[in-house]
């Protein structure tokens, strides 16, 4: 909210100059967004937070610069304003008929009415110098006497006002009722609204206002204007939110109401808007002001522990201060027992409903920077994460370890052919083409960040969610994913050779992360039972942890990486963590370390490659029993010498014994032994 | 005896002529090898006529004058041997490393593991809760007015009626209130969701931490205590914190905070986002005694911890992924 400092020297009387004044808005909640220099005059903009409306009016931030600042005086402007102008002393020159206006909608909280005739066109007027200058510097446009009049009473008391031509309405009188179907209203804008059972403001014909929000083209005040009905009045603000939505409109009337205007302000503003136009042109008619306030709204005081206060705050608040402190900002305080006061809460402040609110007074008068920094006490409980949590960690710190560079991407995406199969979830709101859907994948989050990074040497990991529907069921799970292409590690001396990413190196890394996890030995690749699209058909594997699947691993689909802009040898992995967390992991038990020496074997054998090398392993084991340490691939060979569809394979066999020495002839029975397995899967040796 | 003289200072005029440790090592083999010219002369002292003790201890004598000439020289040779070697093998240190690969975390990562680690050791639990929230979580469960403008469809995104993108991870309170009784201390870090325009200072995702503890005696100056001990880990020890009053529906007083150090803009207050009590309509709807507790909370965005430490200058580059823009980040300089 924008207002000359000038407008609130009016209401108090303070040493403050502009700049403390928007210091002490700010640490009382209301934030000084700004000051300028308007007009040789400096303007303040200040942030109003949504459950204080009172502190939209120059008025109500008064209020609080009087609570605040302890030397501030009020002036007599305020005095007469927190008097609700009772004082007015306004000669009323004629009566208006008890159906000048008339309220059906229970939505209208309060609505009065005044008349106001003259001899002579009010509408063609202007308003004083002083106030025209005072409305731009508040960055309002002045446009006439009556209606900178209504715009500068809103300014001052936060009561929107609204100034009808009666000759235009019909049988000049209003009623507040609920619209018809098929009625519409043409707004103070130009713009027409079909109306559909809202509450609006009519006269005895057809609407002519949208209440709270703005009035209607036909019945405005315009240069001809001698005869005027000044409407006030106070609509629930959930109802003037739903119109102005419904609407499509927006004004300095619904921003104050939907926040909340002070229901005992309504009169009070006529009356000060009648002496404002008094001033101006003093031979205008005044009628009696038409006061429909069915059920004024019952004021229910709330008790406050002033030692509970100043527990909570953490600061100490005495009793007298207490008292003072809120009397200040215009409630009705009572000391209703030992430390405690009962408080009626004024007819503006709607917020205050139970004592916490109360405490809340209390620091923000007192000053939340007197409150002292300590640490809490009591229980403590261990931080930190733990199990899942911790387990996520662990996942990103193996891919760090293994090379790979993490990324962190939108999950509101566009669709890609690196997305998953299956039904999806989307907002129903979205906000850009873009950012349609829900990612299903983490796949195409490193497709296109793999393109951003030019497709080729790269080695990204991205941990997130991932989500995807089942019917009428969402679901949401963190998943892993990998993308791996291009030289291993760069080159920068000429002759270095360095491999490139395969199948094979990202197998490495993925069984990495499964031993980081304490699941390296119950995790294994398979030939997947149905083929995923976006992989390369016979160059893809599940993931399969203790017998379950849990991801997907193999090099991308060359119609994919096409589509994708990615390169064909580019590889990938996906991974499902929720599922891998939920494996139970074994308890690790130390292996004692034979000081004893080890054998070492080789063998080659010719095998068909039809013969996955896993069963080759499981042939090896059995073979060899307990005393086999390890065993490794060092060679595959195909081509001169062996037969087509087979191919050799070099593997290195370790044997080793706890409290004795292997002879050579014991080390040649297991060597016998792992290739009588051998040979049972119809390998040879060569 | 003469000649065992003779051959001595032979030697020695040889080992002093020797340039190099290969040299000396013919030297050695010459005058001391089993046959050399010197220790051969042992095998004669059978024959020899004169007083065989003292012909065996001049060979003696000489073969060790020599053994301790050849030393010396050999130390002398090896080490200029050694210098000339080193010399040869001279590489330039500045020349560049040669290549590995280093994997790295993000830089929102890496933020929001320090986030971790530090409200971890004062003693917060990690926790996390679903990105796709239920309605209720996201408003009702915190104290939401109904249709207040934070749902409309302007602002939030949507699945359906029930579903939304949580806007918030305060959103995680309801859900622990729920389960778990107090004292209890949590935070969590993790994704939001907001219906805007993106721009260098919007984004229709972000990160946000939310912290908060129950027990009994919680105060605002608890609150203080920890949001203080939390920036300084955060930004440094100079770090000081101040309230304003400000208003969320979820606590009750509630504040914004704002840090101001001398490290960063000069020293002017930067909010850095929303805390206070949590309002006892929230622990009275999950059955917590309001008049035996109270909790704090309090709230804050992830990527504006790197903007301001960093002098990241549009909140877009964080989701992009341009290694370019990343692995400026790769080192983590400690507070």
């Amino acid at each position: 909210m924008k207002f000359p400092y000038a407008m609130l020297r009016d209401f108090v009387d303070t040493n403050l100059n502009a700049e403390q004044i928007g210091d002490l808005l700010t640490m009382a909640g209301f934030e000084l967004e700004g000051i300028e220099e308007v007009d040789g005059d400096a303007v303040l903009d200040i942030k109003v937070v949504s459950n204080r409306g009172d502190g939209l009016s120059v008025f109500g931030l008064s209020r609080e610069v009087l609570a605040k600042d302890l030397e501030a005086k009020p002036t007599a402007l305020y005095t007469r304003a927190a008097s609700r102008f009772a004082d007015s002393t306004l000669a009323e020159h004629f009566q208006l008929e008890s159906n000048a206006a008339t309220v059906e909608a229970e939505e209208c909280k309060r609505f009065a009415v005044r008349g106001v005739d003259s001899d002579r066109p009010l509408g063609n007027l202007a308003s004083p110098e002083w106030m025209q200058k005072r409305l731009t510097q508040a960055g309002m446009r002045p446009i006439s006497l009556l209606v900178d009049l209504t715009n500068y009473v809103m300014l001052e008391l936060g009561q929107p006002l609204h100034a009808f031509d009666r000759d235009l309405l019909s049988e000049g009188r209003i009623v507040v009722r609920y619209a018809k179907p098929g009625e519409k209203l043409t707004t103070l804008n130009g713009e027409e609204h079909e109306l559909a059972g809202q509450m609006m403001i009519c006269d005895a014909a057809k609407p002519v206002g949208v209440p709270g929000v703005m009035g209607g083209l036909e019945t405005e005040v315009n240069d001809n204007t001698t005869r005027l009905l000044l409407e006030s009045a106070n609509f629930l603000n959930l109802n003037v939110r739903k119109t102005r939505k419904q609407l499509g409109l927006s004004t300095e009337a619904s921003y104050r109401f939907e926040r909340s205007v002070d229901p005992e302000g309504v009169v009070a503003a006529t009356r000060r808007f009648s002496e404002l136009l008094v001033e101006s042109v003093p031979d205008v008619r005044i009628s009696n002001i038409l006061d429909l306030y069915p059920r004024p709204p019952v004021l229910v005081p709330v008790k406050v522990r002033v030692q509970k206060a100043s527990r909570l705050l953490g600061m100490e608040i005495t009793l007298a201060q207490a008292e003072q402190y809120l009397s200040r900002l215009g409630m009705s305080v009572a000391v209703s027992g030992e430390n405690e006061l009962t408080v009626t809460p004024p007819s503006w402040r709607p917020d205050i409903v139970r004592e916490e609110d109360l405490v809340e007074e209390l620091g923000r008068v007192h000053g939340f920077d007197l409150i002292p920094e300590r640490l809490p006490e009591g229980s403590t409980t261990l931080g930190g994460s733990k199990g899942v949590y911790r387990q996520a960690d662990l996942v990103r710190e193996s891919l760090v370890r293994s090379g790979f560079v993490q990324i962190i991407a939108h999950s509101l995406r566009d669709y890609s052919a690196l997305d998953a199969p299956g039904e999806r979830v989307a907002p129903r709101n979205p906000a850009s083409p873009e950012h349609c859907v829900l990612r299903n994948s983490l796949l195409s989050c490193l497709g296109e960040a793999a393109r951003r990074n030019g497709s080729r040497d790269l080695h990204l990991f991205e941990v997130g969610k991932v989500f995807s529907r089942s019917g009428a069921e969402t679901s949401e799970v963190l998943h892993a994913a990998g993308l791996s292409v291009g030289a291993l590690w760069p080159v920068n001396r000429k002759g270095d050779s360095v491999p490139t990413a395969d199948f094979f190196s990202l197998k490495t890394a993925l069984n990495e992360l499964f031993v980081t996890l304490a699941l390296g030995h119950a995790v294994e690749l398979s030939v997947p039972s149905s083929l995923d699209e976006r992989f390369h058909p016979t160059r893809q594997a599940s993931v399969v942890l203790a017998g379950e699947p849990v991801g997907i691993i193999g090099q991308i689909h060359p119609e994919v990486a096409d589509k994708e802009d990615l390169l064909a040898e580019t590889v990938l992995f996906e991974i499902n963590l929720e599922s891998v967390f939920a494996s139970g992991q074994p308890r690790i038990d130390q292996r004692s370390i034979s000081r004893n020496p080890a054998v070492r074997r080789d063998l080659a054998v010719v095998v068909e490659k039809t013969v996955p090398f896993s069963a080759l392993e499981s042939a090896i084991k059995k073979g060899a029993g307990e005393v086999l340490e390890k065993h490794w691939l060092f060679d595959v060979y195909e081509g001169t010498g062996i037969e087509p569809g087979k191919h050799s394979l070099g593997i290195g066999l370790q044997f080793r014994k706890h409290g004795a020495n292997f002879t050579d002839e014991e080390a040649n029975q297991v060597r016998d032994a792992i290739v009588a397995e051998l040979v049972s899967l119809g390998a040879t040796l060569r | 005896m003469e000649e065992i003289q003779l051959l001595q200072s032979q030697a020695l005029e040889e080992v002093a002529a020797a340039t190099s440790t290969a040299d000396l090592k013919e030297t050695r083999i010459k005058f001391l090898g089993n046959k050399g010219l010197i220790s051969g002369k042992l095998a004669e002292i059978g024959k020899y006529p004169g007083d065989k003790k003292a012909f065996g201890q001049a060979v003696n004598g000489a073969k060790g004058a020599v053994e301790a000439a050849l030393s010396e020289r050999e130390s002398v040779l090896l080490s200029k041997e050694r210098a000339a070697q080193f010399e040869a093998e001279r590489i330039d240190v500045t020349m560049p490393g040669r290549p590995m690969r280093g994997g790295y975390e993000h830089v929102l990562q890496t933020t929001m593991n320090k986030v971790k680690r530090t409200l971890g050791g004062l003693g917060f639990e990690y926790r996390e809760s679903p990105e796709l929230e239920e309605f209720r979580y996201n408003f009702d469960a915190l104290n939401y007015p109904p249709d207040h403008p934070a749902m409309d469809d302007q602002d939030t995104f949507y699945i359906d009626d029930n579903w939304l993108l949580r806007t918030q991870c305060t959103a995680i309170q309801g859900r622990v209130f729920e389960s778990t009784k107090p004292p209890l201390r949590m935070f969590t870090v993790g994704r939001t969701y907001r219906n805007e325009a993106v721009d260098r200072t919007h984004s229709h995702t972000f990160h946000q931490v939310d912290c908060f503890m129950v027990d009994e005696g919680v105060s605002m100056a608890h609150l203080k205590g920890t949001l203080g001990a939390f920036a300084r880990a955060m930004f440094g020890d100079e770090v000081k914190i101040r309230f304003r009053p400000d208003f969320f529906p979820f606590v009750e007083p509630g504040v914004d905070y704002a840090i101001s150090t001398p490290k960063l803009f000069g020293g002017r207050w930067v909010e850095l986002g929303g805390a206070g009590l949590i309002h006892p309509n929230i622990l009275e709807a999950y059955g917590i005694d309001t008049e035996r507790y109270s909790g704090f909370a309090f709230g804050l965005g992830v990527d504006r911890i790197p903007m301001m430490a960093y002098g990241i200058d549009d909140l877009r580059h964080f989701l992009e992924n341009d290694l370019r823009f990343l692995e400026q980040f790769r080192g983590e300089p400690v507070a």
